[in-house]
């Protein structure tokens, strides 16, 4: 199963994570080519295989995207023999991760002391709510609670409104920073030969989101919330267009991007109060009432294009239907269409970088059916035969 | 370099690596940061002027420094090269002589006059990681468009999908609302920063590479799912992206989240609210008819919390394993008892001198503790060091 020409070909994960942030950042790091094998059960599969009615819907969540190319196995981690089965992989894994709540891992046998037996060198994640340690640690959460502890909820809204609740871009931010430090742990691994525990909790991610802020209040300054203000540029903003719900972001920043927005939009200001930066920053509020008016009779994708030819920060405020149909991504392969039998063609997020001489990043193949890679992980991975194996899904071992 | 063996035995994950920072992007400061918070040695190469992120807002109110600049350059060295002329592009290719990785964020079509083409520094220096992070990457379509922050966060489809709840129940007609900050910079960055050990982990077999980083995409990742609902074949959008029952609640003294998705969190709430009657209904046992019957649960969950205080309910729900959270300021995150004792904040120094707290990083290596605090360079202060 090498995958040639990516960067991270030959690296094996232990896969025990589960919900989003979690299985993130394994599929990341399967995107730029690692070989990701997903451990679950059917017992107790990926609670993110089923739907919650919370959301107002009853189709899984996030699943298909976060498990796009990872191998699929049963193991019923109830059972002393699977337990087993799933230190074998970790000792033929470069990375064990999992997303369990504190404790649990070292409950099932599984945690940090019995998998660097397994394999002396193991980088192991454990991405959680709070941490594995701290008073909080036992706390359960997702995504909006990371916000909320972390302070980005509350620095987030506008100015006269409550804070903002955090979606699942919150927990992807975790897994994207899981990501990042266990690939610092295979640079120490292959370096000194010493295993690590990386301890991600996705709360301090929120809080990382908000890291001048929280310079300042330890300065005794007490940040505020600016909804869509900037304390450097006005105007700076959402604005209507001609169109119903359809908006354009702009961040001007100096005079010269001032009045060439003025020319574009086809109207001046005389007010000399607004004449130069910190005169806008001053009256924003004036400005913005101004430029909302300027703009509300103009087609939001040709004035971007108009002002973006001035290189004037704007941008449409993009609905996932404007992203999907976008050629620039696409290019990018940041979106890319996959499909597979019984799955009509749709579009998934792509990898995120491009490398000039491993180019063989992004999605491979589609979420995998619960055990689907058994015959390759037991059989070819750990040698056991198919009768063993028949067995062990006899006694529900294998599960 | 990675040769000396008195590395094999150093503590940090990324002990003996070296990178050089040419960036004046949030994006690329906070790769440069990350990559620095775990062992590197972060070089900044900046213009005679200065990175612009020196003067960025916010500020400490005292001395016009930059907040933002102390958290994402604590750590940094720094070194003056101005780039336009011969002698600037000699202190930078002896830096980069010592090199690592290679953070580059200015736009493409300047790279070629200041030295810093990307065919041009491969054949110079062929173990180079060379990373390029710009707004929308360095090629496709849009390769040459500018973006701030503001903008990033539109273009990659998050945007348009905020505030949900309470906020856009509150104020429906509103624009849409942008998270605070850098956000979309900030997953750049770690983009970027994981890019970079990437590409950092191939080297000994095909050595240097170029890679092109965009905030766009790297914001776009982790907005996967409105994508996937598209192809699920519905359209996410922010009044309708909302939690049918728990959100944002009001109380006595702040606000909480309440999160609710399975049917052990909904009895446990169901405790919490002490058993109200309207809570007891039969009925109300199917997820579904709770999903149905949303806004009448929050109605009356909302009359509950603001006779409350929200440290009570989270104690309380926490006891009961119901998932609540505050929606806590800065100050009551930099004082809780949480982070202090995982040791979040390190001290360090700010380019005045005067001591400061910083958030180290989001992660801790356990095996390893990251040692983080050091100081906010001074501009141009290892410039002497560096010069050819």
């Amino acid at each position: 199963m090498t995958v040639l020409k990516a960067p991270l070909a030959g690296v094996r994960i232990a896969d025990f994570t589960i919900h989003a942030a979690g299985p993130l950042s394994t599929h990341l790091l399967s995107q730029f080519g690692a070989e990701c094998i997903k451990i679950e059960s059917k017992t107790r599969p990926d609670a993110f295989r089923k739907p919650h009615a919370v959301y107002g819907r009853m189709s899984a969540a996030t699943f298909d995207q976060v498990t796009a190319n990872k191998l699929s196995v049963r193991l019923n981690l109830k059972h002393p023999e699977a337990i087993e089965i799933a230190k074998k992989i970790v000792s033929i894994s470069n990375v064990a991760a999992e997303s369990f709540r504190p404790g649990v891992a070292q409950r099932l046998g599984l945690g940090f002391e019995v998998l660097r037996e397994c394999r002396p060198d193991i980088v192991m994640l454990s991405l959680s709510s709070c941490g594995q340690s701290g008073p909080d640690s036992h706390f359960a959460g997702y995504a909006p609670l990371f916000g909320a502890w972390g302070g980005l909820g509350w620095m987030s809204g506008y100015s006269d409104g409550p804070p903002v609740e955090m979606r699942h871009a919150m927990d992807h931010s975790a897994g994207l920073h899981a990501a990042m430090a266990t690939m610092a742990g295979l640079h120490q691994q292959r370096r000194t030969g010493q295993p690590q525990h990386i301890d991600l909790a996705a709360r301090e991610v929120a809080s990382a989101m908000i890291g001048e802020a929280l310079v300042q209040a330890q300065a005794g300054i007490e940040p505020q919330r600016v909804g869509n203000g900037d304390l450097r540029m006005s105007p700076h903003g959402v604005y209507l267009t001609d169109q119903p719900d359809r908006w354009i972001t702009l961040a001007i920043s100096n005079d010269q991007q001032w009045a060439d927005f003025q020319k574009i939009v086809g109207h001046r200001c005389d007010d000399t109060r607004v004449s130069n930066a910190e005169g806008r920053l001053i009256h924003r509020a004036q400005v913005d009432q101004m430029v909302s008016e300027w703009v509300r009779p103009q087609n939001a994708d040709q004035l971007a294009m108009r002002l973006q030819e001035k290189g004037i920060p704007a941008h449409v405020s993009w609905s996932t239907q404007d992203l999907a149909a976008d050629r620039h991504l696409q290019e990018r392969k940041a979106l890319q269409w996959v499909s597979a039998p019984g799955i009509p063609e749709r579009l998934a997020v792509g990898s995120p970088a491009c490398f000039s001489s491993s180019p063989d990043v992004g999605i491979r193949r589609l979420t995998p059916e619960l055990g689907q890679d058994e015959e390759y992980v037991f059989g070819q991975l750990l040698g056991m035969s198919s009768a063993h194996q028949a067995e062990l899904v006899s006694r529900e071992v294998i599960w | 370099m990675q040769s000396d063996d008195a590395l094999k035995s150093a503590s940090t994950p990324l002990a003996g690596i070296r990178v050089l920072e040419h960036c004046q992007s949030v994006a690329g400061a906070y790769a440069g940061r990350l990559l620095a918070a775990l062992g590197a040695e972060v070089i900044m190469l900046e213009s005679p002027t200065g990175c612009p992120l020196r003067f960025a807002p916010p500020w400490f109110d005292d001395s016009g420094e930059s907040a933002l600049f102390a958290y994402l350059a604590v750590g940094k060295q720094s070194v003056v090269a101005d780039l336009h002329t011969d002698q600037g592009r000699q202190i930078m290719a002896a830096q980069l002589g010592h090199c690592d990785i290679f953070l580059d964020d200015t736009p493409v079509r300047q790279r070629a006059l200041l030295g810093l083409d990307r065919e041009d520094l491969s054949k110079r220096f062929p173990q180079l990681v060379h990373v390029s992070i710009l707004p929308f990457g360095a090629v496709g379509p849009k390769a040459d468009w500018v973006a701030e922050e503001m903008n990033l966060l539109h273009a990659a489809g998050e945007g348009y999908l905020l505030p949900n709840g309470l906020s856009n129940e509150m104020f429906p007609d509103r624009a849409p609302l942008k998270i605070h900050g850098h956000f979309a910079g900030y997953q750049g960055g770690a983009t970027a920063a994981l890019a970079a050990m990437t590409a950092l982990w191939t080297v000994p077999a095909t050595g240097g590479q170029y890679v092109d980083v965009s905030v766009q995409d790297a914001m776009l990742l982790v907005g996967a799912f409105a994508v996937q609902r598209l192809g699920d074949g519905s359209v996410e959008h922010r009044a309708t992206r909302k939690f049918r029952y728990g959100g944002v609640f009001k109380t006595k003294d702040g606000y909480i989240e309440l999160l609710t998705l399975e049917d052990r969190q909904w009895n446990s709430l169901v405790e919490l609210l002490g058993r109200p009657a309207w809570a007891l209904e039969p009925a109300l046992n199917d997820p579904l008819e709770r999903s149905r019957r949303g806004d009448e649960i929050n109605a009356h969950i909302r009359a509950w919390m603001v006779l409350h205080n929200a440290e009570d309910i989270v104690r309380e729900a926490q006891k009961l394993g119901v998932p609540v959270g505050k929606y806590r300021t800065p100050l009551e995150v930099t004082q809780g008892e949480h982070e202090r004792d995982r040791g979040l904040f390190v001290e360090a120094i700010r380019e005045n001198g005067s001591p400061f707290e910083v958030l180290l990083a989001p992660f801790k290596f356990l095996c390893s503790p990251l040692m983080g605090g050091g100081k906010v360079p001074a501009l141009g202060e290892m410039t002497k060091e560096f010069r050819v």
